[in-house]
């Protein structure tokens, strides 16, 4: 057993159930302590139970930080009445402690958010994730290998986007300089993707029936997503961390 | 809900998926990081994007639940192709979702026509909007300016996940590309309306 | 009704499919695509079905599979008798592991990410239990000496590799019935070829009854033994011939004049740090015929984008009269940004609206001016495209594999076209991997390799170059290719 692996192995269904949890929860406390103990942690259990590239993490980061910063001033700028002591003002713009705590938890919880997803995104691998859901959760096979069958189709949607941008400018089109132009341009963009994944998603429907998948719950995997041990061991890890960034923040305020 | 559905069906609503997630990854990126200096706000007006998904698929498919499942799978797909927002794009998508259903399933499936998709529209940005409220602690704002973010987003709803996307979709039923999908067995007969 | 032909039918001839008066029609449409067709499939026959594209053939063999008439809600009359037991009589799924199919194109039928979990996938969909999955799933790798493969992610693979995985998974279903959707289409010539003798080594291995698809033999040789026409109003009949009958195309004089039109000169691409074309340099004159040849992924494309100023260039320089070389990607519909054909060929700033109406005449677009250009047929679609680019009095026309899929009347149509352009005082260029094609209207050959261009050929002597043309992943033409020189 390989400690930096664990977050890696986690079943990603149970992971996923965790961070849904986590996000709903923290959703519902307005105090800057909770959110940044939480991210804390986060961090530090990823440090631990995980092989990530903190370069890239870091890299990834950095829109989130950017969006924590614009919840902060909107927040302060637009608050709803709160009370507390004003301990800022500006021509008619009056700040409270009330004010200032609820937007900086605000933007905390975008940060803490973030964290978490960036601990799934990091760790899981996007297959293992939909066949779990399948075989955890009874998503219908039906859907989860019409999931799968899309996901395939991603780098060749990539490429004839290339191609068709490539066309358009051949016929002056898809630079314009305004984004309403650009909103509009998007109709000519979509068309020919659509008409073409219309056509490819029949032949891939076709392909899959004629390997005689019928979207029936299976009973055979040859790779089973199992629920082991350590998955519930780090989950009660996750929610011990959860419970106590709870009560923490509340006590800390 | 999913028995009645072709294999076909599914997967075309899953390649549109990646169609849309490849253009607002392509597209639409710009607006991300101007979001960040203009605060939440500066999303709602193009929200209606992200609900886009649903109505076109709805309106081609015309089975119960096409637009939850379409919603949803669209965000599955983005976290997939590595979508930093993560986890947290499914439950918002699921709930978007819902919210264009409903306009569907209030008219029993059987109306299709733009105030339908519309109202869809609207039913989507209704639901992610107090979706939003709870998990982004709207709660915390001004009621004027939430009130300017929820017009903007219902707007955006109704224009552009609405009429768009029905602006889209008969752009593609023109193409001929649709035969065998509802929308053009649906035409061959005559309109219920 | 059915006699056998010049082969005997090996092993022994019980019948697997037997379809008596079948019609079927799409319900969308009034009028059937397949009328009154009945015939017989015995045991190991290797049978080939063709026809002209939306002729029906497709349909005929996704009726054998059982994809219709469910997928499609399609009406179907007759009957069809699969193994001795009525079509209707299966549930779904439950033929498909007797039946298997390989379809037409390799970037769609796959689910999953690598071999061996696509081959897992098919498995699993039959119940077959665990413990034996990976014993079948090496026997099938084993067979098709695709062992090598297993943990390679299917995306990275090339066409023709794509088309073996696909053969694989449906070999490891065990079936008695291969059933092939025009398994060639996507491939070059030598690579189809390939395919072709690695399946008749498995076929012969295993005895199979081979049903496939094809619009044209040419790469299979002598590979079937019976062969099924699909001809106009959706009747089937016995054809005589199973071996490919060379398409003639008309004769035709240069019209090649010795005047430079358009000059590229020692032209690099270099796309996010890689270089997809060295230094190529190429010349055309007045009225001039050019194939551009060679392996998929050679950069045919990259040059044609290179030279009609889609793609910037990192070195050379491009000599041009006024207006730079048009180009028609291999789906024209790409380059369509409107409703309406007469509107797509007046679209560019540039167009000059004198000319359009007798260009739309010569290119046979004035009988469909009000079609939306996409609804209409693919050779349509080309004609709006070239005629989108020539509104804008370019010299130049690049083509961009415009013969891959098509039958023999679109080839002969395009043939037709192209020569008219030419004859115009147009030069034009065009990407093909149809050597037969290429060598009945070209006047100059390019071949290209690795990004590399070997050089510029006359076309009369490139044919005879055995070696140098499989060096680019063709084949010479089938009866020499001198006709029309």
């Amino acid at each position: 057993m390989v400690l930096n692996e664990q977050l890696h192995e986690m079943n990603p269904a149970i992971k996923f159930l965790v961070v849904v949890v986590s996000m709903l929860t923290l959703a519902w406390f307005f105090n800057p302590w909770t959110p940044a103990i939480f991210f804390v942690g986060i961090v530090l259990i990823q440090l631990v139970c995980s092989r990530i590239n903190w370069k890239l993490w870091l890299l990834m980061m950095i829109p989130f930080v950017i969006t924590a910063f614009g919840y902060l001033w909107t927040t302060i700028l637009f608050a709803a009445e709160a009370g507390g002591t004003v301990i800022w003002s500006w021509k008619h713009i009056e700040v409270t402690d009330e004010q200032f705590a609820r937007a900086l938890s605000l933007s905390f919880r975008v940060i803490a958010f973030s964290s978490i997803s960036l601990l799934f995104a990091f760790t899981t691998r996007p297959v293992n994730f939909v066949m779990s859901l399948m075989q955890q959760f009874r998503l219908s096979p039906k859907l989860a290998y019409g999931i799968m069958v899309g996901y395939q189709f991603l780098p060749v949607v990539k490429e004839e986007f290339v191609q068709i941008r490539h066309a358009h400018r051949l016929r002056g089109v898809g630079d314009e300089k305004w984004w309403w132009q650009r909103l509009f341009g998007m109709r000519r963009m979509l068309i020919p993707l659509l008409a073409a994944a219309v056509r490819k998603a029949e032949r891939a429907a076709f392909a899959m029936e004629a390997r005689a998948f019928t979207g029936e719950p299976r009973t055979e995997f040859f790779k089973p997503v199992t629920v082991r041990f350590n998955d519930w061991v780090l989950t009660a890890l996750f929610l011990t961390l959860l419970i106590s960034s709870s009560i923490l923040g509340v006590l800390l305020t | 809900m999913l028995r009645s559905w072709k294999l076909k069906e599914v997967v075309l609503m899953s390649v549109f998926s990646v169609v849309f997630a490849v253009v607002y990854l392509l597209f639409v990126h710009v607006g991300n990081i101007w979001s960040g200096f203009i605060g939440p706000i500066a999303y709602e007006w193009i929200f209606g994007i992200w609900f886009i998904v649903s109505i076109i698929c709805m309106y081609i498919i015309r089975k119960p639940g096409a637009a939850v499942y379409s919603e949803t799978i669209t965000a599955a797909i983005e976290v997939m192709i590595g979508n930093a927002v993560g986890p947290r794009l499914i439950l918002s998508g699921l709930i978007q979702g819902l919210g264009a259903e409903a306009a569907f399933a209030a008219t029993g499936y059987k109306r299709f026509n733009w105030w339908v998709l519309v109202l869809s529209g609207v039913g989507a940005a209704v639901f992610s909007f107090a979706y939003g409220f709870f998990v982004s602690g709207y709660s915390a704002l001004a009621p004027s300016y939430l009130a300017l973010m929820f017009g903007l987003r219902v707007m955006s709803g109704a224009v552009i996940a609405g009429f768009g996307g029905k602006w889209v979709s008969d752009g593609l039923l023109a193409t001929g590309a649709l035969r065998g999908y509802a929308i053009s067995l649906d035409k061959r007969k005559p309109s219920v309306d | 009704m059915i006699k056998l032909q010049e082969k005997p039918i090996p092993i022994n001839t019980s019948m697997v499919m037997e379809l008596s008066n079948v019609t079927f029609r799409f319900p969308e449409d009034d009028e059937p695509i397949l009328q009154d067709v009945s015939f017989t499939i015995h045991q190991g026959e290797r049978v080939v079905i063709t026809g002209p594209s939306g002729s029906g053939k497709s349909t005929l063999l996704y009726l054998m599979n059982r994809l219709y008439p469910e997928s499609c809600d399609g009406i179907l009359s007759g009957s069809i008798t699969l193994f001795g037991k009525n079509q209707a009589d299966y549930l779904p799924g439950e033929v498909n592991a007797r039946i298997a199919t390989v379809f037409q194109d390799p970037d769609s039928q796959f689910c999953m990410p690598t071999v061996e979990e696509e081959m897992a996938f098919t498995l699993e969909n039959l119940n077959v239990p665990r413990a034996e999955m990976e014993k079948r799933i090496v026997e099938a790798l084993d067979t098709t000496r695709l062992t090598h493969l297993r943990h390679t992610l299917i995306q990275t693979l090339s066409g023709g590799m794509k088309q073996r995985v696909a053969t694989a998974c449906a070999i490891l279903m065990e079936p008695e019935v291969l059933l092939l959707d025009e398994p060639l289409s996507h491939l070059d010539p030598l690579t189809a070829q390939e395919y072709v003798g690695w399946l008749d080594e498995l076929q012969k291995k295993y005895g199979w009854t081979v049903v496939a698809v094809e619009h044209r033999l040419d790469a299979w040789k002598d590979f079937f033994n019976r062969r099924l026409k699909v001809i106009s109003g959706g009747f089937v009949e016995q054809s005589d011939s199973v071996v490919a009958a060379p398409i003639l195309f008309n004769k035709r004089n240069t019209s090649m004049v010795e005047e430079t039109v358009f000059e590229a000169l020692d032209v690099s691409v270099e796309l996010k740090g890689k270089t997809l074309l060295h230094n190529a340099s190429i010349k055309l004159r007045h009225g001039e015929i050019a194939v551009l040849a060679g392996p998929n992924g050679s950069g045919k494309s990259t040059l044609f984008k290179a030279i009609c100023g889609i793609l910037p260039l990192s070195q050379g320089r491009i000599i041009s009269r006024q207006t730079l070389p048009g180009y028609v990607p291999q789906s024209p519909e790409h380059l369509f940004v409107t409703q309406r054909v007469e509107d797509e060929v007046l679209f560019s700033k540039r167009a000059e609206p004198r000319i359009v109406g007798d260009l739309m005449k010569r290119l046979r677009l004035d009988d469909i001016h009000d079609a939306h250009p996409f609804a209409i047929s693919h050779g349509q679609k080309r004609r709006t495209a070239i005629a989108a680019m020539l509104v804008e009095k370019r010299s130049v026309l690049l083509l961009d594999e415009p013969t891959s899929g098509q039958d023999e009347a679109a080839l002969n149509e395009l043939h037709q076209l192209i020569r008219t352009r030419a004859e115009e005082g147009l030069a034009v260029l065009v990407i093909t991997h149809d050597m037969e094609f290429a060598a009945s209207i070209a006047d100059t050959v390019f071949l290209l390799k690795e990004g590399l261009l070997t050089g510029e050929f006359n076309a009369a002597d490139v044919w005879k170059d055995e070696k140098l043309l499989r060096e680019h992943s063709l084949l010479p033409p089938i009866g020499g290719g001198l006709r029309g020189t």
